[in-house]
């Protein structure tokens, strides 16, 4: 799980693209995560997620809050991939401003069903707080 | 601790059903769907349920972060092992958003398997004892070894725990 971290950690580091979409929604072919698999709008913990269907299971997500700010980035990276060799590489990412990086792991849902890790980049230092609930 | 009036009858009826137990749960009956806030974990409360035949059990998703389903397995839903007495009738609730319900009233006696159809492999899998072995038309479940994958076989708890306990919780909060 440490070497996980780490390589988890490197991943989003080495994220270099920076989409630079501020505002929701962002344009196509972003689309919401809501209106293409069954989950809620608004996840608690990420947001109102906005992916480009094409870049599934990975993404970026890009999570915006409940004004429609981009407050964070949101990689899905399932586990057996990884274990497999798989590497995900120059992702792209919402915004390059990124002041913490959560990273954790989540047991699967609608979309991205396999078990993955969650690496989340928050764009500001109150995004997590606003991302909540 | 002091109870109330109101809780005293409560406690006493429920001693009564305990004391006759193992009692089967009738009317209508609520499996909760639950996640961990950031959905680390995933699961059926309770896993295991026993209830009289015709009981309603009504599935609620209880997790603000994740859709579930609730699917018998059944080879007319997804190409599933049969894990339904054969007479019953296969039920699928379809994705169910936060808050959402869907109710089922099993007749036929016998053990209901289910899962949730994106969680089956982080072991989202639940078990419904309808009746008790001997009532008329009881099925006694006969499954080939490995015809679900080892993650849900292991979480399923056994019949007899069930009877004996029939709101069986499971080992997860």
């Amino acid at each position: 799980m440490q070497r996980l971290s780490i390589l988890c950690a490197t991943l989003a580091l080495a994220a270099t693209a920076s989409l630079a979409q501020d505002n929701a929604p962002p344009p196509a072919p972003y689309a919401a995560v809501s209106s293409l698999v069954e989950l809620p709008d608004f996840l608690p913990g990420l947001g109102q997620l906005y992916v480009d269907p094409a870049t599934l299971p990975a993404g970026p997500f890009l999570g915006y809050d409940h004004d429609g700010k981009l407050s964070a980035t949101v990689y899905m990276v399932p586990l057996a991939e990884l274990e497999g060799g798989k590497a995900f590489n120059d992702l792209a990412v919402g915004n390059p401003s990124v002041t913490g990086v959560d990273i954790y792991y989540n047991a699967g849902h609608p979309g991205v069903e396999a078990p993955h890790a969650h690496v989340v980049l928050y764009h500001d230092a109150e995004a997590k707080g606003r991302l909540a609930q | 601790m002091t109870l109330t009036r109101r809780e005293v009858l409560l406690a006493g009826g429920g001693l009564a059903v305990l004391c006759a137990a193992p009692a089967l749960a009738a009317g209508e009956i609520v499996i909760e769907m639950k996640g961990s806030a950031r959905g680390e974990q995933v699961w059926f409360a309770p896993l295991g349920l026993a209830v009289a035949a015709g009981t309603r059990v009504r599935f609620v998703n209880r997790d603000p972060g994740n859709s579930h389903t609730a699917t018998c397995y059944h080879p007319s839903i997804l190409d599933r092992p049969r894990r339904i007495p054969r007479a019953a009738t296969p039920w699928d609730s379809g994705f169910l958003m936060p808050d959402d319900s869907f109710a089922v009233v099993p007749a036929v006696p016998g053990v209901y398997d289910f899962y949730c159809q994106p969680h089956e492999m982080a072991g989202m899998v639940g078990r419904l004892v309808v009746g008790r072995p001997g009532d008329p038309g009881w099925e006694e479940p006969d499954y080939p070894p490995g015809d679900l994958p080892e993650v849900a076989l292991a979480a399923f708890p056994a019949v007899a725990e069930i009877l004996r306990q029939p709101v069986l919780k499971g080992g997860t909060p």
